[in-house]
C-alpha cells in the first residue's frame, strides 16, 4: 500500500504545533505565532493532499505501516480531502483572529495548544478511515471546543459549556454504542471492510440499529432538530474565534458523518435515513430562520441561522441524487467561510465596545463610531448568506435548489426559497440597527481600539472568490466528489484489504 | 449463561447511568455520565472477550490455543482514557459552577434562559 505522507502530515503538523505552543507557555504572542505557523504549514499539506486526490484518485496512509484491517488507516477521497481543505483554511482564519484579539482568555497559555488541538480532532474526524478512530477524534474536537468555551470573556461560558458537555458526551456515549455494535456484527472496525460487507446486501442483526445510533450521535454534533437546543447558547457565549469556528466548521463534522453513512456504510438503507434527513432539514430551516428573526443578540441571531443553513444541507442530501449531493456539497463548503466571517465580524463590533456586547439594545446605531469597512464587509457577507447573485451564497443556493427541481420536490423547494427571504430580513436588519440606526439612548460607549479586521477581511475576499472565479472549479470539485460516492468501490478498492 | 448475566448487568447500569444523568444534582449527573461509560465499556468487553479461552499473549497464539480477541482491550483502554478525560473535566466544571453560583442544582444555574 502507498503511503501518503501529505495525509500524516496535514494531520500531525496541528498536533505539533499544539506541543510547540505549549513549550513556549511563558510568551504568549509566541505562542500564537507558532499557531499562525502550524495553521499554514497544515493548509500547505492539506493543499498538497488535495491536489494529490484530485490528480491520482483516493490516497492513503496505513499508521505505523500496520496494515488494515488490523492497522488503523487514513483515508482521503475527494469528501474528505475537500473538507479537511475548508477546515485548514478557515481554521487560518480563526488563528490569524487570535493575533489581535484583546479577550482575556486569550492570555491563557492552554488556550492556542486547545485551539489546535481542535483542529487535531476535526481534520482526523474527517480523513480517518477507522470507526474507533472517529470517535477519539470527535472526542478530542469537542473536549478542546468545551475547555476554551469554558474560559470564555462572557460569564455564561462555563454554564453554555457544562450544558454542552452532558448532551455532548450522551451522543458520544451513542456513537460509542453503534461502533460496538458493529464490531460485534463485523468483527472489524474499518469503515472500508464494513462497507464492503454491507455491499453483498448481507444484514446482520445489528446493523440497522447502529446505523441509527450513529445518525443521532452525527445529528447532534451538527445540531439539527431535535437535538439542537444548547447550540445557540453554546456558539454565542464562546470567545469570537471559537464560536466563528463552532458555527462553520465544527457543525460540519456531523454533516460529513451523515454523508459517510448514507453513501459509503448504509447504501442499502439510506432512502429510509433520507427521508428523515428532508424532514429535520425542513424543521431547522423553518425553526432556525423564524429564531434568528426574533432574537436579541447579534452574535446569537448568527447561531440560529447556522441551524437554517445545516438544514438547507440536509434537505440537499435528504434529496440523495447526484445533483442535489452536489448541491449540499458546495452548500456546506460555502457557508463555512460566510458564517466564520460574519461571526468574526460581529465579535468585531462587540470588541469594539466597553462591555464586549452584542446584544442588539445595546449595540443599536454604535456602527457610526466604527471603522466604515467594517459596514461594508458584513454588508457582503450577509448578502452572500442570504444567496444574493455575484457572491458565494447564491452559488451554493443556485446549485442546491437545482438539485430540488431535478427532484421535483416543489413544496420544499417553496420554504427554501422563502427562508432564503428570511435571511434576507434578519442580516440587512441586523445591519441596519448597528450601522445606519441613530445611537439609542441604551446605546453602550464605544472603544478606540477593538479585535483586527484582518482574519474576517481574508475570509470576505475568499467568499468573493468563490463567487467569482473560484466558484466553478468549485462545482466541478463537489460534482467530482459526487462522482465518487456513487461508488463505493471506489473507497473501498483503495484501502487494500486482504480478500 | 454468562452472555445473559452480560446483557442484564449492561442493561442496569445503562439504566441507573441515564436516571442519574437526568438527576437535577449536576455530581449525581456527573456520576451518572461515568457509570454509562462503563456499561458502554462492558458492552464492549461483552462483544468479544469470550471467544476463546486464554489471554492473547504471543506465547499462547504460538502455542495453538483459542485466544480471546486482543481489539476488544485496546479499545476499552482507549475509551477508559477518553471518557476519564471528559468525566474529570465535567467535575471540574461542577466545581467552578458551584463556587460561582452557590449550587449546583441545574434548575438554580439558568441564567442563560430567556
Amino acid at each position: 500500500m502507498q503511503q501518503n505522507y501529505f495525509l500524516l502530515g496535514t494531520l500531525v503538523t496541528p498536533l505539533i504545533g499544539a506541543i510547540i505552543a505549549l513549550v513556549f507557555a511563558r510568551s504568549n504572542r509566541l505562542q500564537r505565532s507558532v499557531g499562525v505557523l502550524a495553521g499554514l504549514i497544515a493548509w500547505v499539506f492539506c493543499t498538497a493532499l488535495l491536489v494529490q486526490v484530485h490528480d491520482s484518485g483516493v490516497q492513503t496512509y496505513a499508521l505505523g505501516n500496520w496494515q488494515p484491517p488490523y492497522g488503523i488507516v487514513l483515508v482521503a477521497d475527494t469528501l474528505g480531502g475537500l473538507f479537511a481543505f475548508m477546515v485548514t483554511s478557515i481554521m487560518i482564519g480563526g488563528l490569524l483572529y487570535t493575533f489581535h484579539c484583546h479577550d482575556q482568555c486569550m492570555q491563557y497559555p492552554a488556550f492556542v495548544p486547545l485551539f489546535l488541538l481542535m483542529e487535531v480532532g476535526l481534520i482526523g474526524a474527517m480523513l480517518t478511515g477507522d470507526l474507533f478512530t472517529l470517535f477519539v477524534f470527535m472526542e478530542l474536537m469537542v473536549l478542546a471546543s468545551v475547555s476554551l468555551t469554558a474560559i470564555s470573556d462572557d460569564q455564561f461560558g462555563l454554564e453554555a459549556a457544562l450544558k454542552y458537555i452532558l448532551i455532548s458526551s450522551m451522543g458520544t456515549l451513542f456513537l460509542l454504542l453503534g461502533i460496538g455494535a458493529l464490531y460485534a456484527t463485523f468483527g472489524t472496525l474499518n469503515m472500508a471492510e464494513i462497507a464492503r460487507t454491507l455491499l453483498t446486501g448481507e444484514r446482520p442483526f445489528l446493523a440497522p440499529a447502529s446505523a441509527i445510533m450513529l445518525l443521532c450521535a452525527f445529528l447532534l454534533k451538527s445540531a439539527v432538530f431535535p437535538f439542537h437546543f444548547w447550540q445557540p447558547d453554546f456558539h454565542t457565549t464562546a470567545p469570537t474565534p471559537i464560536s466563528a469556528m463552532l458555527s462553520s466548521i465544527v457543525v460540519k463534522v456531523g454533516v460529513y458523518g451523515i454523508l459517510r453513512l448514507v453513501t459509503l456504510l448504509f447504501i442499502v438503507e439510506a432512502p429510509l435515513l433520507e427521508r428523515w434527513l428532508s424532514t429535520l432539514g425542513i424543521i431547522g430551516i423553518l425553526f432556525g430562520s423564524l429564531g434568528a428573526l426574533r432574537t436579541y443578540n447579534a452574535k446569537r441571531m448568527l447561531a440560529y441561522s447556522t441551524f437554517a443553513q445545516i438544514g438547507f444541507i440536509l434537505v440537499g442530501i435528504g434529496w440523495g441524487q447526484p445533483l442535489a449531493l452536489i448541491g449540499a456539497i458546495v452548500y456546506a463548503f460555502n457557508h463555512a467561510f460566510i458564517k466564520s466571517s460574519l461571526l468574526m465580524l460581529m465579535g468585531v463590533v462587540a470588541s469594539y465596545t466597553k462591555t464586549k456586547t452584542a446584544n442588539f439594545a445595546d449595540i443599536g446605531g454604535v456602527g457610526a463610531k466604527l471603522p466604515p469597512m467594517l459596514g461594508g464587509l458584513m454588508l457582503i457577507g450577509g448578502l452572500s448568506l442570504a444567496g444574493i447573485p455575484p457572491l458565494n451564497g447564491f452559488i451554493s443556493k443556485l446549485a442546491l435548489i437545482q438539485g430540488g427541481v431535478d427532484r421535483g420536490d416543489w413544496v420544499n423547494l417553496l420554504i427554501m426559497v422563502a427562508a432564503g427571504i428570511l435571511t434576507v430580513m434578519y442580516m440587512v436588519r441586523a445591519w441596519q440597527r448597528i450601522f445606519q440606526q441613530k445611537p439609542l439612548p441604551s446605546t453602550v460607549e464605544t472603544k478606540d481600539k477593538g479585535d483586527s479586521l484582518v482574519a474576517p477581511f481574508l475570509l470576505i475576499c475568499v467568499c468573493l472568490l468563490l463567487g467569482t472565479i473560484l466558484a466553478e472549479p468549485m462545482v466541478q470539485l463537489a460534482s467530482e466528489t459526487v462522482r465518487q460516492l456513487g461508488d463505493p468501490l471506489i473507497y473501498i478498492s483503495a484501502v487494500n484489504l486482504p480478500k | 449463561m454468562i452472555d445473559l448475566l452480560f446483557a442484564l448487568s449492561i442493561g442496569i447500569l445503562f439504566g441507573i447511568g441515564v436516571f442519574q444523568l437526568l438527576r437535577r444534582d449536576l455530581i449525581k449527573a456527573a456520576i451518572g455520565f461515568a457509570i454509562l461509560f462503563s456499561a458502554i465499556n462492558l458492552f464492549f468487553m461483552a462483544v468479544g472477550a469470550f471467544e476463546g479461552d486464554f489471554a492473547p499473549y504471543v506465547s499462547n497464539v504460538e502455542a495453538g490455543r483459542q485466544t480471546s480477541d486482543p481489539l476488544i482491550q485496546a479499545l476499552i483502554l482507549t475509551a477508559i482514557v477518553v471518557s476519564f478525560g471528559s468525566f474529570s473535566l465535567v467535575l471540574g466544571f461542577v466545581n467552578i459552577i458551584s463556587r460561582r453560583y452557590g449550587t449546583v442544582d441545574s434548575d438554580d444555574i439558568n441564567k442563560l434562559k430567556h
